[in-house]
């Protein structure tokens, strides 16, 4: 009896002792050791013959790291791997994104961060501003488009890298810039003292085109407040006597379907935006919101190009479907996809395609391409093709360089001589 | 039980559980690393323990297995392959690195790159090599993000925005009576455009993006500027990357190419076809030595006996690193023979040879461009000792030391861990050797 105690207690206590060592690594990085080490713990002679895809992936992890000619962050090293694996199921539109990347993406579909409220361009003497968004900060300052930017909190930036230029400006909601600015018809620089905040990009820019008496109204993206500011711009160009409007998605990668949704709802009650059909044949399908209709009472152009993509092509082909537009330029990406950003714990995320999607009339737009991703089929293709000419420096939104605006006025009007 | 007897069960009881804990431990290196991979690494020492002090916010194994799981939950289509993802994964890392010397290759790539180092070419009948000579290559110490465009990923107009980068695919060896050598190619040549397709080239883009410079800077014309973005655009449209013109013309038993090099600034239009050809020398100049594994039995053979010999070192660009080393040995007396240089080290890895051969005949190597890589550390390593004389040259200027891993599912990449340096001073090579070989 005493003898068996013994023994149990000596073959207790190598147990733990084993256990111990077993978990040590997890002990070191200050965790459980997981329930998963312990259930690989106890099929391991089944597993040793062949590599298991986490084994693959650990061993060369491992072996890259510590045998490459130069020093790598195991970080980056590691999310360097998560890309390519992502990328290996050939889709480009599953992505993975490191940290800062995710937070970037993550600005961008809400647009707004914290700045100033400014867009910049580069100029031999620092940064040119481009555009000031109304009621932001820079505006309230009194910086106005045109302004030069040449130092920024006392810094020189002359010669600088625009990019950099942006990143000194930019900062923390509360916080002060100082900036020091050249004024035409100023012989004196101005200092300028901005207070950072919280910039909504203008995602919508409306103009009124006095010759042919048609709205232009260009649509950056479809981020969250796109449609608030869409009826924003639509409402200022109907104050004038319109007799069409172009609406422009060239250069537009999409962005939220909810927001391509929100604003299809102002054409058309209750249809059908698109049919998606999910990895276990399940089929969902959004439609338009009623209650939201507005009363287009002139003809409408929608010019595209092969940069137009996802949310882009779906408003674009609803819209075309419902015989609402003509859409004027060239085919659109072909980008026929769904994807769900899922945020991970380390703040990285990644980008999964979940579904494919099908326009009203059940066409599938999606881009295929050859080996050499040479475009061959796919996206929408335009009623009127018309390629944007380089004779002249184009400028979008200007009908004297923009010759596919030209066209799509024409199809406005027409034809008939302006 | 006296006491000295129970001291000793206590101390034996004590060793019994540290061996326990010693044996959990090593359990959980096995089931989290997999059998260990074969050693053939040639900076030996290292082991996949130095790693486990990196404190990381997720452990990568785990991540690796999060994000497998997530995909197999959420991706529109079912995974099937799931070793697939790790190979992926691999891909992804080795991408990162930016390097020419750290090249992925899928199945059919690797067996072709692995029937080169046995000297069986196809395709052309060539090697070719990534070369980045001119643009900033492995600076030490030199900061890259990973997450940066890779110069031979898979997007011409991204690569085209990271122009510096972009390595130029050039022959650096030709197989005897292979198709590039019956159409006239060189070593040396750089390939311009493939059956019409532009291979992506580095001063090209950096040409265009001056214009454009030019042109925002007010001294170059719209008109002029057009006629530059006219061009480009239909390069860009049906552009190779350099890696992928590497392979394309590197692959293939059959069919014929068009195939412009540019030689000495101009361009030379040639005709291939392609089929198989082995890797040789037309007209040996003495004993040829190959870097496989048999090649330090037969060095033995070759030399025994005599108190010359003269070795031909040409169109020897592709060996195996270990095997040089037992060549080394096979001719050289016990001593260091240079370093193997990473910025990683704080003591560079040192090339010893520790059992040599004390008396070895009087050596003669004939090496010229296409001596590279591991020929080229071996040739230097015994010239710049003053153990063999040169003859021929300049060699190919390569000294990268790249390990190759087999990837389960038949593909593998190269990993570049090093560059041989000499310890003897350049001016004695010159000297003692008569070539320019430093």
């Amino acid at each position: 009896m005493n003898k068996a105690l013994k023994a149990i207690t000596v073959g207790a206590g190598l147990a733990a002792c084993f256990a111990f060592g077993y978990g040590w690594r997890d002990i070191q990085h200050g965790q459980a050791p997981s329930a998963r080490s312990i259930s690989a713990l106890l099929g391991v002679s089944s597993s040793s013959t062949s590599l298991s895809p986490e084994q693959v992936f650990k061993q060369n992890y491992n072996r890259i790291l510590t045998t490459y000619t130069r020093q790598l962050s195991p970080t980056d090293l590691k999310y360097a791997g998560m890309e390519g694996l992502l990328a290996s199921l050939g889709d480009p539109h599953t992505i993975f994104m490191p940290p800062k990347a995710a937070e970037e993406f993550h600005d961008e579909t809400m647009a707004n961060f914290f700045g100033v409220g400014a867009r910049l361009g580069p100029d031999q003497l620092g940064a040119k501003v481009a555009v000031v968004f109304e009621d932001g900060p820079a505006y309230t300052a009194g910086l106005r488009a045109g302004n030069i930017i040449t130092a920024v909190d006392g810094k020189s930036v002359v010669g600088k890298d625009i990019d950099t230029i942006v990143r000194t400006i930019k900062g923390k909601e509360g916080t002060y810039v100082h900036l020091t600015v050249i004024q035409t018809g100023k012989d004196k620089p101005a200092a300028i003292t901005v207070r950072r905040g919280r910039i909504i990009t203008p995602t919508v820019t409306g103009k009124y085109l006095e010759d042919t008496k048609v709205g232009f109204l260009s649509i950056e993206s479809f981020s969250e407040p796109t449609a608030a500011q869409f009826d924003k711009e639509l409402a200022k160009l109907e104050q004038h006597d319109m007799r069409g409007l172009v609406i422009d998605l060239r250069e537009n990668p999409g962005g939220l379907l909810e927001t391509a949704k929100d604003l299809l709802s102002r054409f058309v009650e209750n249809k059908v935006v698109v049919t998606m059909r999910f990895r276990d044949g399940q089929e969902e399908t959004e439609r338009t919101y009623g209650g939201s209709l507005h009363n287009f009472k002139y003809p409408i152009v929608i010019l595209m190009n092969e940069d137009s993509a996802s949310a882009a092509e779906i408003f674009a082909g609803a819209l075309k479907d419902y015989g609402k537009v003509t859409l004027v330029g060239n085919h659109s990406y072909g980008k026929a996809s769904v994807q769900n950003v899922f945020t991970l714990v380390d703040q990285a995320s990644a980008k999964i395609t979940i579904a494919r999607y099908y326009l009203p009339s059940g066409r599938f737009i999606g881009r295929k391409v050859d080996e050499d991703g040479v475009f061959l089929t796919g996206g929408l293709e335009p009623d009127v093709k018309v390629d944007l000419s380089f004779d002249v420096e184009p400028t979008y939104g200007d009908p004297k360089s923009d010759s596919q605006l030209r066209k799509a006025l024409d199809v406005i009007t027409g034809g008939a001589p302006r | 039980m006296n006491e000295v007897k129970k001291s000793l069960f206590a101390g034996v009881a004590v060793a019994i559980a540290a061996g326990m804990v010693f044996v959990g431990s090593a359990a959980r290196d096995r089931i989290d690393l997999g059998q260990r991979y074969a050693d053939n690494s040639p900076l030996a020492g290292q082991t996949l323990l130095a790693t486990r002090d990196n404190s990381q916010e997720v452990p990568e194994g785990d991540y690796f297995y999060e994000m497998s799981e997530l995909l197999k939950r959420e991706y529109v289509e079912p995974i099937t392959d799931p070793q697939k993802l790790a190979t992926g994964a691999v891909r992804g890392m080795v991408g990162s690195l930016g390097d020419p010397d750290s090249i992925y290759m899928d199945k059919d790539e690797f067996a072709i790159f692995q029937n080169q180092r046995n000297g069986l070419y196809e395709g052309i009948g060539a090697d070719l090599d990534l070369d980045l000579a001119g643009g900033p290559k492995t600076k030490p110490g030199e900061k890259k993000s990973v997450h940066g465009v890779q110069p031979t990923g898979e997007d011409p107009q991204e690569a085209a925005s990271y122009f510096p980068r972009v390595p130029k695919v050039t022959v650096v060896a030709i197989a005897p009576g292979g198709p590039a050598d019956k159409a006239g190619v060189k070593v040396g040549d750089v390939a311009y455009s493939i059956d019409d397709h532009w291979v992506m080239n580095g001063p090209e883009l950096q040409k265009f993006r001056l214009a454009q410079l030019a042109f925002g800077a007010k001294k170059l014309s719209l008109p002029e500027l057009n006629v530059l973005r006219k061009d480009m655009r239909a390069k860009l449209e049906r552009a190779l990357m350099p890696l992928k013109a590497k392979n394309r013309l590197e692959t293939g038993k059959s069919g014929g190419m068009t195939v412009i090099w540019l030689r000495n600034g101009q361009k030379v239009s040639t005709q291939l076809s392609r089929g198989t050809a082995q890797m040789s020398i037309a007209s040996p100049k003495g004993y040829v030595l190959k870097f496989d594994s048999k090649a330090a039995t037969g060095l033995k053979q070759a030399i025994a006996g005599k108190t010359e010999v003269t070795i031909d070192l040409r169109n020897n660009s592709q060996g195996d690193y270990s095997a040089m080393r037992e060549c080394l040995a096979v001719v050289a007396p016990t001593g260091n023979y240079g370093v193997l240089q990473s910025d990683r080290k704080d003591k560079p890895e040192p090339l010893l040879v520790s059992k040599g051969n004390a008396h070895p005949p009087t050596i003669t190597l004939v090496v010229d461009r296409s001596t590279r890589k591991v020929a080229e550390i071996f040739a230097l390593a015994l010239s710049s000792h003053f153990r063999a004389k040169i003859v021929g040259g300049p060699t190919g200027d390569d000294r990268v030391v790249q390990e190759v891993v087999p990837l389960p599912d038949g593909s593998g990449y190269t990993l570049n861990v090093g560059t041989y340096k000499t310890s003897a001073t350049p001016t004695t090579v010159a000297v003692k050797g008569g070539s320019r070989i430093e």
